[in-house]
């Protein structure tokens, strides 16, 4: 019998490490102001100073209780943090709890080593994905349930609620997932949705402006070019150009593969990638493709422009240099393993890149694409 | 042992037909274990692409889905439950056999010896002592699959859906699929289930997982009329262990998951019960030692 019972057990905790096959379930989220870099990464979030690649402090919210714990999930941190005036440094839980923490750097618990919670809010319905988007004193929070909760910054109650929550597509509810940061032209708020849809916002009176749809998913968020264009590509293997005002839009590029991060506007130039591993220079004034190129693999991160030259990072973990004409060279890959998806940042003189499945976290480099640290979240 | 007059013929060990057969069969077992699991990629991708093929097929259900795939495995896999329950059965019967007593009394200290007889015995009456688990292990690579696979089908991360794109056959068409509707009932099957209840979250789900699974192993738990017998004994036990496993399991894992075991409980109890081997007594206080 006890034979019987080990070789159950064997089994059991044989299925338990083959499902973990499956990898992360999700890329860090990364961020920057100054000298100080924000990484959420898997369970935690960490701010650590650029100079040096020391953990100022980290932080993991509500404790998930362990296997037993009814009612809540273990938490989970993708989402880039994102920095208000005041110095709060908002962060989001992904995971089934769904809390969004204002937390203040400048209050830390001593003890703990880690910030305390300024304020909280968890009245949403679906997974936070997209980070949020700081319009003066308010926070524009898109969530999975397709709705963008709006927060005031300035209350700083313990338990906060959204002043205002925007259903951005009563058709398609289950859909209307909102995965990526809003972008404003200063009047209009730019929502995108992976029910295929692009929305307008009015940033005023938060009427739906403008709704429009676009034949495929757009995980990415939108961009403005120096044109006052809205771009925004999607899984339909397109890149759209919308009039901000009206909503009327046309496909002005196709791509090779899905448009998965958002494109990056650097003058007339728009720059970036698609899965299949291309990347894009159009130029907004003529409308044209200026080049494309494909260093290796899959590209899901922004590019970063870093002085002249546009840095993409890809899956296979290389970080490439691009010039204006579309030359490149690999920058940067790392020594070992390691998946790149998230978009690199500035902090300081360093050009951080966030790894998956890496020895580390993440990499600081200087301009001659070397090493000044890494770090492991140890 | 027929001495048919050739040395050579004499020295070489005659086995009975099934036993030569089933021992093939236990050969070709582990060989598809082995080629599965250096291979598991290559499973997870089959499985995943049947379960976003039946999610298209039914208008975008996932819940259905994995149901459809639950009905669809235990079809393939139903001659390999028979046979299963055939191997249980002829190893719960060799308990009542007269020779199998007597060796168990006469090696009882001599732990080689009894192995050496038990196998004798086994030759003789064309039982292959795996046969009951063969099957079962057979399938463990699509059950193992299954974790995977629903993770990445039902995936709410940019992350898991980028990695469905790169499982998906080219015949699929995943941008048209995305967004995934990871949405059931009240469950959102990408994660673990909680219904809240007076302010404290309730794992219904995972909760029925444990109920149908004790259940599901004390209607299809044998009958038996011999003291002490060990079979039993472990059944009882499992009966046991099994929902406390599953129920952990549950909890923590995505709640496709448990939607596939209580589907999969639901449809043994059929299977059973159209093979005629339910113990509905066995539900009942008391009923299993009637």
């Amino acid at each position: 019998m006890r034979k019987k019972f080990v070789f159950i057990s064997i089994i059991l905790l044989a299925a338990v490490f083959l499902s973990g096959c499956t990898g992360a379930v999700a890329w860090p989220g990364l961020s920057a102001s100054g000298d100080v870099a924000y990484l959420a990464n898997t369970n935690t979030v960490y701010a650590v100073d650029a100079k040096s690649g020391k953990q100022l402090w980290k932080f993991s919210g509500e404790s998930s209780g362990g296997i037993f714990s009814f009612g809540k999930s273990p938490n989970m941190y993708i989402t880039n943090p994102v920095l208000t005036e005041d110095g709060l440094v908002i962060v989001l839980d992904s995971s089934s709890k769904h809390i969004m923490y204002a937390l203040d750097p400048n209050d830390i618990d001593l003890e703990k080593q880690t910030p305390n919670i300024k304020w909280k809010f968890s009245e949403v319905k679906g997974l936070w994905i997209a980070p949020p988007l700081v319009i003066g004193d308010r926070l524009f929070a898109p969530n999975s349930d397709g709705k963008v909760y709006v927060l005031d910054l300035a209350d700083g109650k313990s338990e906060k609620q959204a002043i205002e929550a925007i259903t951005v597509s009563e058709s398609a509810k289950e859909e209307a997932r909102l995965w990526a940061q809003p972008v404003t032209d200063g009047e209009r708020l730019f929502v995108t949705s992976l029910d295929k849809s692009v929305i307008a916002i009015d940033l005023k009176t938060y009427d739906v402006l403008w709704h429009k749809d676009l034949g495929g998913a757009v995980p990415g968020g939108a961009a403005l070019g120096a044109d006052g264009m809205l771009y925004v590509g999607s899984l339909a293997k397109q890149l759209e150009r919308f009039d901000p005002v009206t909503g009327a839009h046309e496909p002005v590029l196709e791509t090779k593969g899905w448009i998965w991060g958002t494109p990056v506007a650097s003058g007339d130039n728009l720059y970036f990638g698609d899965v299949e591993g291309y990347v894009y220079s159009f130029n907004t004034a003529d409308g044209t493709l200026n080049w494309e190129a494909q260093p290796d693999s899959a590209i899901t991160a922004s590019p970063l422009v870093y002085g002249d030259q546009i840095l993409v990072a890809t899956e296979s973990g290389g970080v490439y240099s691009f010039n204006a004409d579309g030359d490149f060279d690999e920058w940067y890959k790392p020594a070992d393993k390691g998946k790149a998806y998230t978009t690199p940042v500035m902090a300081g003189d360093f050009v951080l890149v966030a790894y998956l499945e890496s020895d580390y976290y993440l990499v600081a480099l200087d301009a001659e694409s070397d090493e000044k640290w890494t770090f492991s979240g140890k | 042992m027929k001495n048919t007059g050739n040395q050579t013929q004499a020295q070489r060990p005659e086995l009975p037909q099934g036993f030569a057969t089933e021992s093939l069969k236990t050969i070709a077992v582990i060989a598809i274990l082995v080629l599965a699991f250096t291979n598991f990629s290559a499973v997870i991708n089959f499985v995943v692409n049947i379960l976003i093929f039946i999610y298209t097929f039914v208008g975008k259900n996932f819940g259905i889905a994995i149901i459809l795939l639950t009905v669809l495995i235990r079809l393939v896999t139903w001659p390999l439950n028979a046979q299963q329950m055939k191997g249980a059965k002829a190893m719960q019967d060799m308990q009542n056999d007269k020779d199998w007593i007597a060796i168990q009394k006469k090696y009882a200290k001599d732990r080689e010896k009894l192995a050496q007889e038990q196998m004798r015995v086994y030759r003789e009456k064309g039982i292959n002592p795996f046969g009951s688990c063969l099957p079962t292990l057979i399938q463990f690579p699509i059950l193992f699959a299954l974790i995977p696979s629903i993770t990445y089908a039902i995936g709410s991360t940019p992350l898991s859906i980028l990695k469905l794109s790169n499982s998906l056959y080219s015949f699929q068409d995943v941008a048209s699929l995305v967004p995934l509707n990871s949405k059931f009932l009240w469950i959102d099957l990408g994660l673990p289930e909680r219904t809240i209840i007076f302010g404290v979250g309730i794992p219904i789900l995972a909760l029925t997982v444990a109920l149908t699974t004790y259940i599901q192993s004390k209607l299809t738990m044998p009958v038996s009329s011999t003291p002490g017998d060990q079979s039993a004994a472990t059944a009882r036990m499992m009966s046991i262990y099994m929902p406390v496993m599953l129920f952990l399991f549950s909890v923590n894992y995505a709640s496709g998951l448990s939607i596939y075991f209580v589907a999969s409980n639901i449809l043994s109890i059929v299977q059973y019960a159209l093979m005629g081997k339910v113990n509905w007594r066995n539900l009942l206080p008391g009923g299993q030692k009637s």
